[in-house]
């Protein structure tokens, strides 16, 4: 089964979340897990379940192409430039020129050539690797090379090797931490999983984030619950949520400065503090996943 | 004409609440117009914190195929040559685009012996424009479902780069990461002001955000919001800036800001004399005297 954790809005605890989640599934139901943290721009979920003790696997990530083009073959006719969707083909004084921030490794260009002058060869945009943490998850994590973009891709190539990895000390649970926002690295997160959990909490600018995500979800046929973190900032706003979402919701995070201080010790909170008001309430929220989704 | 980019690496820093309240501080120091980008196209909230309703000036539209089946002999050329793998042959259905594949290259259309596929566009997002007291805003909306949100960022910052040049200061807000999104707001800004949050995680994505400004070589000043959070770090958060000779200010953690944000306004208005109104003046301030020398 994969369980996507996912938030509209950045910061509203989906890491926290997912670290905590992952640990009930161990701890309490027994189950073994694999983790994915498919926030390739910012991966933290390592860190919350403790970092790693011991790299189990690593792998390079091609995720793209990037034309190149022999010049004693071009003849500067300019095809590649006009045929270029992403306008990344500028014509130089000595041929076509390459703007690598804005190609797409897509190779409509090698096409269109009538000398057959570009070919396109592997680029490097990142690292897959898995880590077993101290609590004896294993996580998937990958590092998106800075500035480079491919997200979406690096994200089914984790889910993947978390379904190779799982499959092989036969784990029943994959749960997969996903990026802010509804972008590209999202929709492949959301894209193939069981159930949604959004995260959110009780702002507008929050409560938006998780409407636009529930329409990504739809689109992909997911089913959606919903978690409402910090909800005693804002107790007035909780009917609101309801209201307008129309999802099951888990249940009801409280602010507890244990969360702070166990993201300091980078330790899961159900297993720093298990009687703290927060734990409680998560534990709550995960029951109610168990009786309602898995069986 | 100056540049401020806002960015954060970790999600839920406060980079809109800080670029909000330092374009109206700005705006009051420089007794000026600010010009507000909102990059966040997958969620742009500063509409809602600055309480408007933005227009929509400009539909964002990407190549899709049109498949013309009266032309289509159904040779399979398009299918195999397409590299997101969104054409299909469907025995007695022919030829089938399944939409959020595509990513919209062309290739199906170059290939095509018969000139079967068309050129069609699809819309992937919104530009749209409001103005609000003191503050012009011009943000970019991604269509959900859709995976071009580099490309709707671009064409929003495209959009506002062919009339910024009549503004003083252009603050543009951006989403949380390091990809190539924020590479792209990051090279248009002449000063980046980076926010973080005293907690593990956000030091953790803070240094991976740094190192990527750094690489550009973009003069930049942090700003550590939430000071004061109980259970936060301060000692490791202080030593890594201190180590790398970076210009950094407090934005304190009070009720006030907390109450603002949560009603959507921003505490400069709210609560001009709460600790944190007068940190973000302050803030203001510092990089109006940079912005002289």
């Amino acid at each position: 089964m994969e369980i996507v954790v996912a938030s509209g809005k950045g910061g509203t605890g989906k890491t926290f979340v997912s670290s905590n989640l992952c640990l009930y599934l161990e701890r309490v139901l027994h189950e073994k897990v694999v983790a994915v943290d498919a926030d390739v721009e910012a991966p933290d979920l390592l860190m919350a379940l403790g970092s790693s003790i011991k790299e189990v696997d690593r792998e390079e990530f091609y995720g793209s192409y990037i034309p190149v083009i022999d010049r004693s073959k071009c003849l500067k006719c300019g095809k590649c430039v006009k045929a270029c969707e992403f306008n990344a083909i500028e014509m130089g004084p000595e041929g076509p020129v390459i703007d690598r921030s804005r190609c797409e490794g897509l190779g409509t260009c090698a096409v269109v050539c009538p000398v057959k002058a570009i070919r396109l060869q592997e680029d490097k945009t990142g690292d897959i690797y898995a880590s077993e943490t101290s609590y004896g998850i294993i996580v998937v994590t990958g590092d998106l090379e800075l500035g480079k973009g491919n997200s979406g891709r690096l994200v089914y190539r984790l889910k993947r090797k978390a379904y190779e990895m799982g499959s092989k000390i036969g784990a029943k649970f994959r749960v997969v931490d996903a990026a802010p926002g509804i972008g590209c690295p999202v929709v492949s997160s959301i894209a193939g999983s069981d159930i949604l959990i959004m995260v959110t909490e009780p702002t507008p600018q929050s409560l938006k984030g998780c409407l636009r995500l529930m329409k990504v979800a739809e689109s992909l046929e997911v089913e959606q619950v919903a978690i409402v973190n910090m909800y005693n900032l804002n107790p007035g706003f909780v009917e609101k949520i309801k209201r307008i979402l129309k999802v099951e919701i888990l249940g009801y995070i409280p602010y507890d400065v244990n969360v702070i201080k166990a993201y300091t010790l980078t330790r899961p909170l159900l297993e720093y503090s298990p009687n703290s008001k927060a734990s409680k309430a998560l534990i709550n929220c995960f029951n109610r996943l168990k009786e309602g989704w898995i069986e | 004409m100056t540049v401020i980019t806002i960015t954060g690496g970790k999600g839920g820093t406060g980079k809109t609440v800080i670029a909000i309240n330092l374009a109206f501080a700005l705006s009051n120091l420089t007794g000026q117009r600010i010009l507000l980008i909102d990059l966040d196209v997958e969620n742009p909230c500063t509409y809602t914190l600055l309480g408007v309703k933005p227009k929509t000036v400009e539909e964002i539209g990407v190549f899709k195929p049109s498949i013309n089946a009266d032309l289509c002999d159904k040779c399979g050329k398009c299918v195999e040559s397409c590299p997101a793998h969104a054409l299909f042959l469907i025995p007695n259905r022919g030829l089938m685009l399944i939409e959020t594949l595509c990513e919209g290259c062309a290739m199906c259309m170059y290939v095509c012996p018969r000139g079967a596929i068309n050129r069609d566009r699809t819309i992937v997002g919104w530009i749209k424009e409001a103005k609000s007291k003191d503050i012009d805003l011009v943000l970019g909306e991604l269509k959900p479902g859709s995976r071009k949100h580099h490309e709707v960022m671009e064409a929003t910052l495209n959009h506002a780069r062919k009339f910024w040049k009549r503004y003083k200061i252009v603050v543009i807000d951006t989403p949380p990461g390091t990809g190539k999104g924020i590479y792209m707001a990051l090279e248009a800004a002449d000063l980046v002001v980076a926010v973080t949050e005293p907690t593990s995680l956000g030091l953790l994505d803070f240094k991976r955000l740094h190192s990527l400004i750094k690489s550009m070589g973009k003069p930049e000043v942090v700003v550590v919001n939430k000071y004061g959070l109980p259970g936060g770090i301060y000692e490791s958060m202080q030593q890594f800036l201190e180590e790398e000779g970076l210009k950094w200010f407090k934005l304190h953690y009070d009720r006030q800001m907390l109450s603002a944000y949560i009603k959507g306004i921003p505490v400069l208005h709210c609560y001009p004399n709460a600790q944190s109104s007068l940190d973000v003046k302050l803030i203001a301030r510092e990089v109006v005297s940079g912005l002289k020398k």
